[in-house]
């Protein structure tokens, strides 16, 4: 029975926790842009990055779909879990993480085909769809989710650079999840887009909180306290405080966060 | 009262802030005139280019033109059924139709009140073989035999160089192409009204002619030629060259071997084609015992030219596709090769297209290294027969065939020299719009 109790405990908590990260380090050249950060990010939860310009969120962020593997000089050491299995294990191919970690990023960047095509891209090239009738059918849910597909559903061959900037982010979130990921990343999704898109948006990650866990890095408090959960702060490289998004902005435990939320530092 | 005397200096260069905007300040002067200066030196540069531009496509014109029209011997012409059985039983058959075709043209003098002696000799050097070609025209076709027919024979290019008052009687040297007495036949001809002038399909169709015969030598056989060296140079060169950026930007690693490799690709870019010409001698065909003066070596030491041209385009226009594509598409999950045929080559499209067609135009108009591989002084006289001959078998390219009649010594070659030029000034206009279409049509796809 007492041999029971933490066996039981640990196995509650790996259901929970999605993405785990231990002793992680990001060096660009001689640069050592993180620091040891240790996290546990949740399933079917917003998590917020905070923290001023290059404190290392983004790189952070981009470690857990292995996009720092692009950057020549970007070396990663340490250990990340999905589900419990090593990202940086030899026998991972990034292609295959990619798809399940999807990624949203700061500057809407839609391909420069039609929307369909926008969306389809993905699903088409991990043959998600058998036939013509399922990628449509996952074209329309993956549009529909991302809240565009009233906008856009009668101009799906037309262009999806002629939308505009929060349609264009919103397409490229349908993009993301169109491929069935588990994992969203999001590096600062509203920091281009104006305050009527940007709610758009916040209310759809807010959605998307059912289905997938939602990783968002950002610049602005208030968003981080309006959509997430949980908040991770970090600073200079370092996680510094990570812990439920209310007791982040109410009450933080260390000197530096609250020196960064009420506008001391960043 | 520190403050009072730290303000008074600052209150001198006021007024000078409070002036009025009316008035010129000497500043504003000096700038707007520096302004006005630079303005006008680009308008004289434009200026000046533009005249030069002008000059040189009147007189290409100018000297061109009548390289495509033939001064022609027009006359009415029947052949009876007796002149042919007795010319074809002579020995000198030729030289029978010749006289037939004497007396053709003294009746004609003769109506109208000339009389002028002249012989088959005359007749040959002011239009060549006359004989031989009335001959083969009726043999080829008896029933032409009784029947009137209106014979355009062309000319030697010195009658018509005569007729412009380009040749006197003082320069002609008896003996020499021409003498003064076949001068007068030339009047007389004129004076009959048998001398025409028609438009020269043989010169854009015909074949070079070596030096004795200007007016026959037409540039049809090198515009093959130069076809088959831009069919090599663009199937080698360009997927080799678009391959090679690619793996360069986008593949390799970055290190110190690949940027010297970039540096030299630049390098190569700035060689002259010279070079090129005789190291496509060495490894071509002195090492690979390929024949020479063939369009296929002519392509391959194109290729080697123009290959750092589509490089460097290339690799620009791969550069200039924004970093946030390859996210986009990273980030769906499409692999690094995925990623860069699904996006970024077709959106490199327009810039590899516009680089290549630029490169082969390059390459259309380059002699220098043909003249190492003997393509420049081959007599391009007859047109290949087929694909295998047409890349193996000696020819001529177009620049090559220009610089060719260009240098020989009789002065009617140049003339045609001119011609050519605008032939191929033609080709290099067809394929820079060419290179529009496709950029406009690429684009609009995107």
């Amino acid at each position: 029975m007492n041999d029971m109790t933490p066996i039981d405990r640990k196995m509650s908590t790996m259901q929970d926790t999605k993405i785990s990260a231990r002793k992680e380090q990001v060096y660009y050249g001689d640069n050592h842009a993180i620091k040891d950060v240790d996290v546990d990010i949740d399933d079917k939860t917003v998590t917020a990055f905070i923290g001023p310009s290059g404190c290392g969120k983004s790189t952070f962020l981009r470690c857990i779909n292995r996009m720092n593997d692009t950057i020549d000089v970007a070396r990663v050491v340490g250990d990340i879990r999905i589900d419990d299995e090593d990202i940086y294990d030899p026998k991972v191919d990034p292609v295959q993480l990619r798809a399940k970690v999807g990624m949203v990023f700061q500057k809407p960047n839609p391909f420069p085909k039609s929307i369909y095509d926008n969306v389809a891209y993905g699903p088409k090239i991990h043959g998600l769809a058998r036939n013509k009738a399922e990628l449509d059918e996952i074209v329309e849910k993956s549009l529909r989710k991302a809240a565009l597909w009233e906008e856009a559903k009668d101009r799906l061959m037309s262009p999806g650079t002629g939308l505009s900037g929060g349609q264009q982010q919103r397409l490229c979130i349908a993009r993301a999840i169109a491929t069935a990921p588990e994992v969203l990343l999001m590096d600062e999704p509203c920091s281009a887009l104006d305050p009527i898109a940007t709610a758009q948006v916040e209310e759809l990650i807010d959605e998307l909180r059912q289905s997938f866990s939602v990783v968002i890095v950002t610049h602005s408090m208030q968003q981080a306290a309006r959509v997430s959960q949980k908040t991770a702060f970090f600073h200079l490289g370092s996680l510094v405080e990570y812990d439920d998004t209310d007791k982040i902005f109410t009450n933080p435990q260390d000197p530096r966060t609250e020196s960064y939320i009420s506008g001391r530092i960043g | 009262m520190t403050d009072a005397t730290s303000n008074a200096p600052a209150a001198a260069p006021a007024p000078a802030h409070h002036a009025s905007l009316l008035t010129e300040s000497p500043l504003m002067k000096k700038r707007n005139a520096a302004e006005a200066r630079f303005k006008m030196y680009g308008v004289i540069a434009i200026s000046i280019g533009l005249i030069f531009l002008i000059f040189l496509a009147t007189s290409i014109l100018r000297n061109g033109i009548p390289a495509f029209t033939q001064t022609v011997v027009k006359v009415d012409f029947t052949l009876t059924q007796d002149q042919f059985d007795e010319a074809e039983s002579k020995m000198l058959k030729t030289a029978a139709y010749t006289s037939i075709f004497i007396e053709n043209i003294t009746a004609q003098f003769k109506e109208r009140g000339l009389d002028v002696e002249f012989d088959g000799d005359t007749i040959e050097r002011l239009m060549g073989k006359v004989g031989g070609d009335l001959r083969s025209f009726y043999r080829e076709d008896t029933s032409r035999i009784g029947q009137s027919v209106t014979l355009e024979l062309p000319a030697a290019s010195r009658v018509e160089r005569y007729l412009q008052g380009q040749l006197t009687r003082e320069m002609v040297v008896d003996g020499r192409f021409l003498e003064v007495a076949d001068l007068d036949v030339v009047d007389a001809m004129v004076d009959a009204g048998i001398l025409g002038s028609a438009f020269d399909w043989n010169f854009i169709t015909g074949t070079d002619t070596g030096v004795d015969n200007p007016g026959g030598a037409g540039i049809g056989a090198s515009v093959i030629g130069s076809f088959f060296m831009m069919v090599v140079v663009l199937l080698l060169s360009l997927p080799i060259g678009v391959a090679a950026s690619i793996y360069l930007e986008e593949f390799a690693p970055k290190n110190r071997f690949t940027d010297l490799i970039e540096v030299n690709i630049s390098n190569l870019a700035a060689v002259p084609s010279i070079v090129f010409g005789i190291l496509g001698l060495a490894v071509f065909i002195q090492f690979a015992h390929l024949p020479q003066s063939a369009p296929l070596v002519g392509g391959l030491v194109l290729t080697l030219m123009t290959l750092p041209t589509i490089v460097i385009s290339t690799r620009a226009s791969l550069k200039s596709v924004p970093p946030s594509i390859r996210d986009a598409a990273l980030g769906v999950g499409a692999s690094k090769m995925q990623s860069v045929f699904h996006h970024v080559l077709p959106l490199a499209m327009p810039g590899i297209l516009t680089g290549t067609i630029i490169g082969l135009a390059q390459a259309l108009g380059e002699t220098a290294p043909l003249l190492l591989i003997g393509m420049v002084g081959y007599v391009a006289r007859e047109y290949p027969d087929g694909l295998a001959s047409g890349l193996l078998d000696p020819n001529s390219a177009m620049p090559a065939q220009i610089y060719t009649w260009a240098a020989r010594s009789d002065e009617a070659f140049f003339e045609k020299a001119w011609g050519g030029i605008i032939i191929l000034l033609m080709f290099l206009l067809t394929m820079n719009i060419i290179a529009i279409i496709l950029r406009r049509r690429f684009e609009r796809r995107w």
